[in-house]
């Protein structure tokens, strides 16, 4: 195939269609592209790629894994600017994936997929889109986000509130903070991000926290301009330091995942941490969390405690009762009135639900079958919708190193499905439900053993506890699993 | 009173929220404190809000040591909503005029004295202990002194507020008793040897050495301003009462010994007990300002204001 601009192929079967363009769609793309399957299709319902690196460009917004992890292993970049760069500058790393593998060409903008539905007998996938025209496609990877879906907090009359509202995930560059008295909501990994940035430029800040985090010190810096050079250089020096970086995050698991020695001595360095930045008795026990380190997302911050103390910053511990017209009530029976609220209170979760109505064999219904827990075959496949991949599916999240190794995996996991698929001209490539069922039995009783279960409410969690989120173990297990397609796991039907 | 369902309660205690800006408080009423009146409502005001501060940071301990996380949240809830009342009374207080500079009024050296053992040891405090004294105090103060308030005072925007605040104070009772019962279940004798381990622990030791005193210091108060003391006592009967209905309810330890205490401090005969204790309070007024350590933080975010 020659012309391979997308308009051009609009009407017949393609290979794979890609959901999203944020680091997983596009870098399905270039492993497809590089299995020399390019007969593909990235639909993006937004107007630019680079997903939740676009939506999150709130002040302070930057990435907790050190750049040169968290990013692509076959994209290495030396010029990364900090230890952990920002969101502007992550954006550009994704820009930068697009021209250099000429990635252009497979993208449909503006175009936001609402169902997707298998044919079992043609052994192909009908998309339907905001677009009048359905596309089709032999196998389709959904990669539209774990954090893509902005999510606001069940507060009483949400909507009475008048002043303006901003989501950190969609923030509002026009909005002009000098001057204003402004409330923050949540005191998550956005919110200890923009809570320094904002407190300077606001008249007055309150923040609303619900619940405290574990946060550890972070070791950020520039890099230096010889390091850049070395890795120009020496591309090897950079590999070298990747895996460095990688091994070091490893052994992190150890006190993180599981109730280790190593958990214990990262709750007294974050203590510690809380105790020198924060002197005041009654403000250090606001902030002491109640549950174990790891069972919620640690966090890193060096000037999140010192903002809290500014003396134009407030911190509200108070349950809220309700929104008003001007403001926030909580329960200590006072309205709390702003300029402006931001919600920094997180994402629906995307491992946990389906993303849009998705229709396997006989009609099935994958919202329907998550209904009580998510389930997939190693994170990546559902028994009952075939030549169907997911990135970041249920319990493949890790809590302790760059999502990135693990998207790795999954797309070279999916490439040697859609290869079958195509090679073998198959109508249906499907996990078997025993093999399902056998791997989350596995992956469940596993995740009993680890902290994220251990008894607090997370995000890692539904409402009932279940936690189809975070995959129980190292980066380098989850990668030893999806090294080999294990076809007996599978049934096969061919197309006739 | 049945034993209550705590999921449901959690949902109506969310459900029942109110605040300060739900009154209209420039209303007319305020005229109706008598000159006569006006001093003694303020120490009175005072006391009662100081009492509330208290109960807030109690409930602040139970949340931290409380076993479920339905508990939990509920005493987040309580410990925000003794604030509200705190709040509220301020309020009232600052329309009759009895704030100085706008500022909380100052609290007793006892109350001080209070406010000091909370803060150093309340979140180190058994919770079955916590738990079991918060209702005692709430009956035996609360309850007794808003009566009082309500059959002396006649500004209407007072009993407006002061059925919000009993509505409330139903509520903690209830989870209150709820919870004491709870504490009867299991051994008795396990419970029992355990509380007599934590009845020598010097850390409360001290707190009865500044719990025993503001009860007494608050039944004198009541009685200059002119309450009769049965009130107090009768307040003291309905927490026995209550909290032995059941057997189980008997069976909690910490239950038997503040209800024992209860009695011995309605006993006005009881020398044994009274006379030092008196001197305790007559003691604690006499400590110099200056050797009391400087309030807690938790204590400056009292607010007349409705709106920030
Ligand atoms: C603020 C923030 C900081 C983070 N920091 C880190 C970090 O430091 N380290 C780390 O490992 N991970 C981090 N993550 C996790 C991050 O989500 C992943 O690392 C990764 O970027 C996810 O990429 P993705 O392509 O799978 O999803 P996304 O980047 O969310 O991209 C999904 C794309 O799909 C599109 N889309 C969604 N639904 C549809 C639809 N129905 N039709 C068409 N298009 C659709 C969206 O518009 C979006 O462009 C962070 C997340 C956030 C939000
Ligand atoms: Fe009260």
């Amino acid at each position: 195939m020659n012309d391979l601009t997308i308009n051009n192929r609009i009407n017949q079967t393609l290979d794979v269609i890609i959901i999203g363009a944020g680091f997983s769609g596009l870098g399905m793309a270039i492993q497809l592209q590089q299995a020399n399957i390019n007969n593909i299709a990235i639909l993006e319902r937004d107007k630019e790629v680079g997903g939740c690196w676009r939506d999150n460009q709130y002040p302070g917004a930057a990435c907790d894994i050190p750049s040169h992890l968290y990013s692509f292993s076959f994209a290495p970049n030396p010029n990364w600017s900090r230890a952990y760069s920002n969101s502007h500058e992550i954006l550009e790393y994704i820009k930068s994936l697009v021209s250099d593998f000429e990635l252009q060409r497979y993208i449909r903008f503006n175009t936001n997929v609402s169902n997707i539905t298998f044919d079992e007998k043609a052994g192909f996938w009908t998309i339907k889109t905001d677009k009048r025209k359905a596309l089709k496609a032999r196998s389709i990877v959904i990669a539209s986000g774990p954090l893509a879906n902005c999510s606001f907090p069940n507060i009483p009359n949400l909507k009475e509130y008048k002043g303006h509202k901003i989501h950190s995930a969609r923030w509002d560059h026009n909005f002009n903070f000098s001057g204003k008295k402004v409330a923050l909501v949540g005191t998550g990994a956005s919110a200890i991000q923009i809570i320094p940035k904002l407190v300077k430029k606001v008249k007055h800040l309150t923040v609303f926290q619900r619940t405290p985090a574990w946060v550890l010190p972070r070791l950020d810096a520039e890099t230096p301009q010889w390091i850049s050079s070395l890795f120009r250089e020496l591309p090897s020096a950079q590999k070298l330091s990747r895996q460095a970086i990688f091994a070091l995050h490893e052994v992190g698991a150890l006190g993180l995942i599981w109730n280790s020695p190593l958990t214990s001595a990262m709750q007294r360095v974050a203590l510690k941490h809380l105790q020198h930045q924060v002197k005041d008795d009654w403000m250090q026990r606001q902030l002491t969390p109640n549950f174990r380190i790891g069972c919620k997302r640690v966090l890193m911050s060096n000037n999140y405690y010192p903002a809290l103390q500014q003396p134009n910053c407030k911190l509200i511990t108070w349950p809220i009762a309700r929104m008003s017209e001007k403001g926030i009530r909580c329960a200590e029976g006072i309205e709390h009135q702003f300029d402006c609220i931001v919600f920094a209170t997180g994402f629906d979760i995307g491992t946990q639900t389906a993303p849009f109505s998705v229709k396997g064999v006989g009609g099935r219904d994958l919202g329907e079958d998550w209904k009580r827990g998510a389930q997939a075959y190693k994170s990546i496949n559902v028994s009952g919708y075939p030549n169907l991949f997911l990135t970041f599916g249920p319990n493949s999240g890790p809590g302790h190193n760059s999502a990135l190794v693990y998207v790795e995996s999954q797309l070279n996991y999916a490439v040697q499905g859609i290869q079958r698929i195509l090679n073998e001209d198959l109508a249906q490539l499907d996990v078997q439900a025993k093999a399902q069922e056998k791997y989350n039995i596995k992956i469940q009783k596993r995740l009993s053993k680890t902290n994220w279960n251990s008894g607090c409410k997370s995000w890692y969690l539904t409402e009932d506890g279940f936690n189809a989120t975070m995959f129980p173990g190292f980066a380098t297990q989850y990668s030893i699993q999806m090294r080999q397609f294990k076809d007996k796991d599978y049934h096969r039907v061919s197309a006739i | 009173m049945a034993s209550i369902d705590l999921e449901k309660m959690r949902q109506k205690i969310k459900n029942t929220q109110w605040a300060l800006v739900d009154f209209d408080w420039g209303s007319p009423g305020a005229e109706k404190i008598t000159t006569e009146q006006w001093p003694k409502l303020k120490t009175f005001m005072a006391d009662l809000m100081w009492i509330e501060h208290v109960g807030a940071r109690g409930f602040a301990a139970l949340a931290k040591s409380a076993p479920t996380d339905n508990l939990r949240e509920i005493y987040t809830y309580f410990h925000a909503e003794e604030q509200r009342h705190a709040n509220a009374e301020m309020a009232l207080m600052k329309r009759w005029g009895m704030l100085d500079k706008n500022e909380p009024p100052v609290p007793s050296a006892n109350l001080r004295l209070v406010i000091e053992w909370l803060e150093r040891y309340a979140d180190d405090t058994p919770f079955n202990l916590l738990a079991t004294l918060i209702p005692m105090l709430e009956v035996a103060l609360d309850g007794a002194l808003c009566k009082y308030l309500l059959e002396t005072v006649d500004d209407p925007l007072c009993h407006e507020i002061f059925a919000k605040i009993n509505d409330d104070e139903s509520r903690h009772l209830g989870v209150g008793f709820t919870v004491m019962e709870m504490q009867g279940k299991g051994p008795h004798y396990i419970a029992f040897i355990q509380m007599l381990g934590h009845l020598f622990d010097p850390r409360l030791i001290a707190g009865a050495l500044v719990y025993f005193p503001l009860l007494n210091s608050m039944r004198d108060n009541l009685i200059a301003m002119g309450m009769q003391e049965e009130k107090l006592y009768k307040s003291i009967a309905k927490f026995k009462e209550i909290g032995g209905r059941t057997d189980q309810g008997r069976r909690n330890p910490w239950f038997q010994v503040i209800q024992y205490h209860g009695t011995i401090m309605v006993d006005r005969s009881n020398h044994f007990y009274h006379v030092p204790v008196d001197m305790l309070v007559a003691l604690s007024n006499k400590i110099p300002r200056r050797l009391l350590p400087s309030p807690p933080t938790w204590v400056a975010e009292l607010t007349h204001r409705p709106i920030a």
